[in-house]
């Protein structure tokens, strides 16, 4: 055996373990990721110990890992009721005690789930398993310069074709749209939910209203394209993830208007996999990256709220918050003020109903 | 393996039976024509498996249970924390069919019960039936999913027309340009060769994207059309989002598949072939007929094989541009395998696309014979 093998084996040897070590969170990658690694890594104290690998979301490829006892992602980065399914079959280890005892409290001493709980949500199994990240929304928004009179406002006009003529920018699946169909027909946004879970024919309602505009709609599927849609002028109003709204007006120098009413918030949740390799240090990471301060800072580098309530002051008080000054308020979902317009999502509901109501909306899409 | 694995899957309902063999052991003794809702026995059963069961089990058995009837899980997860509770502090009912339904109502609506009989025997053919727009009734009878579910047969019917188009349309488009590299000089057929493959090796997605800039209403195509006053400014078509996307970006896409094949076979068939008819009082469209067009069969076959199996498991691209129309039989596939984790209708599906690539084999065997393909 050569001496350079020798020496290659020897170090691949003692590099190992170290190697190993690091903690591997699967995310979405793109500017999301890229706002996490800079917001929770590199604020970390070991950030070479983190490494993100990006996925296209759900649980296949999670419970692949853990039916087979090949783990390799630690944490995981899922949508709440990706977090509920998880935790409830064992998918993501129940790690309830470990974050009422290690969780980052707030200013006033808030835990981890007084804020959340003060941010409009309520309580689910996901909670077990896994710490609060971000809101992100489906927000409408349109260009000022497509409507040099009146501008909408509201659902109402979101979903009236007549009083603002023109094509309207939907997405290929139903959460997100069917419940601005309710708010539109005069639904209060907070009570959305509720109507949607006691109310016998609120789906058939919300279907009913969106027939209004279907054939004035262009559906996309990649979150990009509602951007491009209202560029180019294809369509006249869109709904959008309000994170690629903000970073056009941001970073491209658009001028987009947001319409905050009917919005609707969805969080992201991190994970720990049952099994991880590396369950201390994840845990760690885990707890640093749902403390207020990582959430507020994430903010400078994507618009989405944060869902440690107590994030939110923090951005305020030291507005200009952004990159090269500029306000970051003006951009945030979850204000006092908008979460009194907004529909804070059911993920309970959507994890009981999710599955027969896309088949449901497929076939008023192909109709 | 992996196939075996798929096939076994699509009909395995065998974990379920584990967390509640019990519970379902009681309820095929049910009588339901001369009881409502199921005997006392069966609600004891289904006390005692969740109260004592694996909660990681429970859990995946929720998952499985909610496929059947949409708010099993929600309706599980109360009922299992009020048991938990009542066992905890050591007050076992006396009825468990009041404790259940006092738990939660819905214990008292037969249809959650109907639903049970979905999952009761160990291996089962509903997935399958889902596949296919059906469901059970209350008697395990096989009828008609709900009208406004109705998606897959519409979608099955869907993916095989745009992958037949495509194919054919692949073939019309490839067949002279394949023509045309066979037959010139090397080294511009070398030169086309690159324009061949350069879109070849270009990322799809970047193809994808491509289409949708020079599709759309506000796009090149439709900007070319209204300048030279084709169209009027209003008259714009719309070209992308739509069924016609779909096919003009797929085509793009799976050209090369269908041109490639055909290059090399045609590469091989002695020019002298043509000038031998010609020669022996054949006019030229009668040459190529008889004589070269057969000759090209089997590259046919083996570039129309290719572009239809490819095209019939397409999901990106038909998602990107295919706008209400983009979703293949492939994205409920994934959809499934990744949001709803029902893997069991995810394998009926691929089972059922396996059986149907199979028959077009089968005829494709039948009507040209398998020894008859080539890729060079």
């Amino acid at each position: 055996m050569s001496k350079f093998l020798k020496a290659f084996l020897f170090v691949s040897l003692v590099f190992a373990p170290f190697a190993a070590s690091a903690v591997t969170v699967a995310s979405w990658g793109g500017a999301y990721t890229e706002s996490q690694q800079k917001a929770y890594a590199d604020t970390y104290s070991d950030p070479g110990s983190i490494v993100f690998e990006n996925y296209n979301g759900g649980l296949g490829e999670v419970r692949a890992q853990v039916e087979s006892g090949n783990v390799t992602w630690d944490l995981v980065d899922v949508l709440p009721s990706d977090a509920i399914t998880g935790c409830d079959e064992g998918l993501f280890e129940d790690i309830s005690s470990e974050i009422a005892s290690m969780g980052v409290p707030g200013p006033d001493g808030e835990s981890i789930a007084e804020d959340m709980e003060a941010n409009g949500l309520n309580y689910h199994s996901g909670w077990d398993c896994c710490v609060p990240q971000i809101f992100w929304t489906y927000v409408v928004f349109y260009d000022p310069d497509a409507f040099p009179g009146e501008k909408p406002d509201s659902m109402a006009d979101f979903f009236d074709v007549e009083k603002f003529p023109g094509k309207r920018g939907i997405h290929t699946w139903a959460d997100g749209i069917i419940q601005k169909a309710l708010v539109a027909d005069g639904v209060a946004p907070n009570a959305v939910p509720t109507v949607f879970a006691n109310q016998t024919g609120a789906i058939d309602r919300a279907f009913e209203v969106m027939d209004k505009i279907k054939d004035h709609v262009v559906f996309w599927s990649a979150g990009s394209q509602p951007l491009e849609l209202v560029k180019s002028g294809e369509v006249v109003m869109a709904v959008a993830y309000n994170g690629r709204v903000g970073a056009a007006n941001l970073a491209e120098g658009e001028n987009f208007e947001y319409i905050w009413e009917g919005q609707v918030l969805d969080q992201e949740y991190l994970c720990l996999t049952t099994g991880s390799p590396n369950r201390e240090a994840a845990l760690d990471f885990m707890m640093h990256a749902s403390s207020p301060e990582s959430q507020a800072e994430q903010a400078k580098y994507i618009t989405y709220g944060p869902m440690r309530a107590s994030g939110i002051p923090i951005i305020e008080a030291n507005e200009p918050w952004g990159p090269g000054g500029v306000d970051i308020m003006p951009h945030m979902p979850n204000t006092p003020e908008r979460l009194k317009v907004s529909i804070v999502n059911d993920p309970q509901w959507w994890s009981d109903n999710g599955a027969e109501i896309s088949e449901r909306y497929s076939a008023w899409m192909g109709n | 393996m992996p196939i075996g694995d798929m096939l076994f899957r699509s009909v395995d309902d065998s974990q379920i039976n584990g967390v509640f063999p019990n519970t379902f052991n009681e309820y095929k003794k049910w009588d339901k024509e001369k009881d409502v809702l199921p005997p006392e026995e069966v609600y004891k059963a289904l006390f005692e498996e969740l109260a004592y069961g694996e909660k990681i089990q429970i859990g995946r058995a929720l998952t499985r249970m909610n496929y059947s009837k949409s708010g099993w899980k929600s309706l599980i997860k109360t009922t299992s924390r009020q048991i938990k509770k009542a066992v905890k502090k050591d007050e076992l009912p006396n009825n468990y069919k009041e404790f259940l339904i006092s738990a939660n109502e819905k214990w008292a609506d037969p249809t959650f019960w109907y639903a049970m009989g979905q999952m009761v025997n160990n291996t089962t053919p509903i997935y399958y039936w889902n596949a296919l727009d059906r469901t059970y009734d209350q008697d395990q009878n096989v009828v008609m999913q709900d009208e406004k579910r109705r998606i897959y047969i519409k979608t099955w019917i869907k993916t095989l027309k745009i992958s037949v188009y495509v194919t054919i349309f692949c073939l019309i488009l490839g067949f002279p340009v394949a023509h045309l590299l066979a037959n010139l000089p090397l080294r511009y057929s070398n030169l086309l060769m690159i324009f061949v493959l350069l879109p070849f090796w270009t990322s799809l997605l970047v193809r994808t994207t491509a289409w949708i800039v020079m599709l759309q209403q506000n796009g090149v195509i439709n900007g070319i059309l209204v300048w030279l006053g084709i169209l009027s400014d209003d008259g714009r078509l719309q070209l992308v989002y739509n069924e016609t996307g779909t096919l003009i970006a797929m085509t793009q896409i799976l050209l090369p598949f269908m041109i490639l094949p055909l290059y090399s076979v045609m590469r091989v068939i002695p020019k002298s072939h043509m000038r031998a008819a010609q020669n022996l009082g054949a006019k030229p469209a009668t040459a190529f007929w008889r004589v070269y067009l057969p000759q090209t069969i089997p590259g046919m076959s083996a570039g129309g094989l290719l572009v239809f199996v490819l095209a019939i498991g397409y999901f990106i691209t038909p998602e990107l541009v295919g706008g209400k129309d983009g979703k293949l039989i492939g994205h409920w596939i994934a959809y499934h395998l990744k949001t709803t984790l029902n893997w069991g209708l995810c394998a009926a599906l691929g089972a059922i696309l396996l059986g149907v690539m199979l028959i077009f084999y089968w005829l494709y065997n039948k009507i040209v014979g398998i020894d008859n393909i080539k890729l060079g």
